[in-house]
């Protein structure tokens, strides 16, 4: 008795959204045809069915994982702007502001790993930053070191493995033990990476890495002959993920520039510059990135 | 055990409809958003053929001299069509661009640099040096092309001659290179390989994504990217649009 109503059901939904929605929007990724609607229903309804995913062993796991990239960015990296503009619009001070932030950060994370990321790379603090007055600089360092200790057992709850990257000489010995005790803790967790930028600047990440081939190079370790891009990209400070190079970059804030956050990784990320200041930037934001990411083609610089 | 097997081809019917409802409702934001993009486009052609007619009194007097080198990275695709290119050069001469950083990922519009030349009024090839020896109410422009073997190539190039030198120096053991691999260092090696290294204020994108495509990282530091569409639909409203917006930006560096 029931199935003839949920497939009239089922049948109202095709005719009133699907259908025109495929006619219409020329950039889902499904063309309108009939053959694609009778596709979608199947593959809709036999995603998670065993028999679909005994039928599809055939295929390799490079096919599988190379599909399910697609759909997702598996690297999001984030340049958090706005906060101090956040806290001037509410009449409060800058360290609220910063506090604000901290708090959609983690918020953020946990809804980026919900829908499929692997990797989320938070540009936190930049060696420009060293020149912003005083107080705020020792408000920000404190937020770090209060936020790495407090979100430590979601860090391990969750299996969290956290990185941070940046010159490293200027930050405090307290700071510095956290840090170290943080991505000790959480090294071997895999699936969900977060890499926190902290006295990160790109230029500065390039010429590290061309430092640590030098060293390497002096040593014996590698002939020069073999130094090219690959063995670059194997020293810039990314290397400590699976996705070194963002797929999706997103600039919160309106400000339309990448201020010297990774230069060299980012060479074909898609580039989202929404207008909404970073604490204001929630889930309703994020769906729209997305959305927005997976409208484009991408195609890296060659034709495909 | 008689009501195991109608239980499960129960529950599998739900969660097949479930997730099919699921997949529905993310296919309905997409046709949302989809919609809400389409009439913004037909918003912002309209605007930019009024900015064209000059009803906006706004963009009849751009400050330019702001904008002191400009970037234009094309899309492989519409690098093949040079004519779109040239109209562009022309438009932004008649604006008053004074230099502009010609790029393209497999560097189309190097090899088309001649007619690009030959075709736009007043053009030249932009000198190593930088220099430009007109005066500012010539309607003249500099022209530098680009491709992706000045980007990570390039750098490589210059990784190799400070290494070099580095090894030449018979460093210590326990030196790490802070006096060879510095900033000023690598952009001047990057000038020794060929990369002039001209650092654009504004890169204007033309093509599908909304990336740099690969344009010169050492450059792109503090630039402001904007995406233009593609160049088959570009519009000389939108290109007055996006010069004048950015005169308008205040950039704090970081600070």
């Amino acid at each position: 008795m029931s199935f003839p109503i949920v497939l009239t059901f089922l049948a109202l939904i095709l005719v009133f959204f699907l259908v025109p929605g495929l006619f219409i929007s020329r950039r889902l990724r499904v063309s309108f045809s009939l053959t694609n609607i009778v596709r979608f229903i199947k593959i809709a309804t036999s995603k998670y069915d065993d028999e679909e995913e005994r039928n599809e062993k055939g295929s390799t796991m490079g096919e599988k994982v190379k599909r399910e990239r697609h759909k997702m960015p598996k690297h999001v990296a984030v340049i958090l702007d706005g906060n101090r503009h956040w806290a001037e619009k509410r009449g409060l001070g800058t360290s609220d502001g910063h506090e604000a932030g901290a708090k959609r950060l983690i918020e953020n994370a946990k809804d980026c790993f919900a829908m499929g990321t692997n990797t989320i790379s938070l540009f936190a603090f930049s060696t420009e930053n060293w020149e912003r007055p005083e107080d705020e600089v020792n408000c920000l360092m404190a937020l770090f070191e209060t936020n790495f200790k407090s979100e430590m057992p979601y860090f391990q709850r969750e299996k969290i493995k956290i990185s941070v990257i940046g010159n490293r000489s200027k930050i405090s010995e307290s700071l510095l033990s956290l840090i170290g005790e943080v991505e000790e803790a959480t090294k071997s967790y895999e699936g969900k990476h977060i890499i926190i930028a902290i006295d990160y600047s790109g230029r500065f990440d390039i010429l590290q890495a061309c430092k640590s081939l030098a060293k390497k190079a002096k040593d014996g370790l590698i002939e020069v002959e073999d130094i090219n891009e690959k063995a670059m990209e194997k020293e810039l400070m990314t290397k400590c993920s699976e996705f070194p190079n963002p797929d999706l970059l997103i600039r919160t804030s309106g400000e339309q520039r990448i201020s010297n956050f990774f230069l060299w990784q980012s060479a074909y990320s898609e580039l989202y510059f929404p207008n909404v200041l970073w604490p204001d930037f929630g889930e309703a934001e994020y769906l729209e990135a997305l959305t927005w990411y997976q409208q484009r083609q991408r195609r890296f610089g060659r034709r495909v | 055990m008689d009501l195991y097997d109608p239980m499960m081809h129960v529950s599998s019917w739900i969660r097949q409809v479930g997730n099919l409802g699921l997949d529905l409702l993310w296919r309905f934001i997409h046709i949302v958003v989809s919609l809400w993009y389409i009439v913004f486009g037909i918003f912002e052609a309209i605007e930019s053929y009024a900015i064209s007619l000059g009803f906006d009194e706004r963009y009849n007097s751009i400050d330019i001299k702001k904008l002191r080198c400009l970037a234009v990275a094309v899309d492989i695709a519409d690098a093949r069509d040079v004519a779109n290119v040239i109209e562009l050069l022309q438009w932004l001469t008649t604006i008053g661009v004074k230099q502009v950083g010609l790029y393209d990922s497999q560097g189309l519009l190097k090899k088309s640099k001649d007619l690009v030349l030959a075709t736009v009024p007043g053009s030249f090839l932009l000198e190593e040096n930088g220099k430009n020896d007109f005066s500012p109410d010539e309607k003249r422009i500099a022209i530098e092309f680009i491709s992706s073997s000045d980007n990570k190539e390039a750098v490589m190039k210059a990784a190799n001659i400070l290494l070099q030198r580095y090894l030449k120096s018979s460093p210590p053991e326990n030196d790490k290179g802070e006096n060879f691999f510095t900033e000023s260092h690598l952009s001047e090696a990057l000038r020794v390989v060929g990369d002039n290294g001209h650092v654009p204020d504004l890169l204007l994108v033309y093509g599908p994504i909304r990336s740099h495509l690969g344009f010169p990282a050492w450059r792109l530091r503090y630039t402001e990217i904007v995406h233009m569409g593609s160049l088959k639909y570009m519009r000389y409203g939108s290109l007055l649009k996006a010069i004048h917006k950015f005169t308008g930006v205040r950039q704090n560096y970081g600070t």
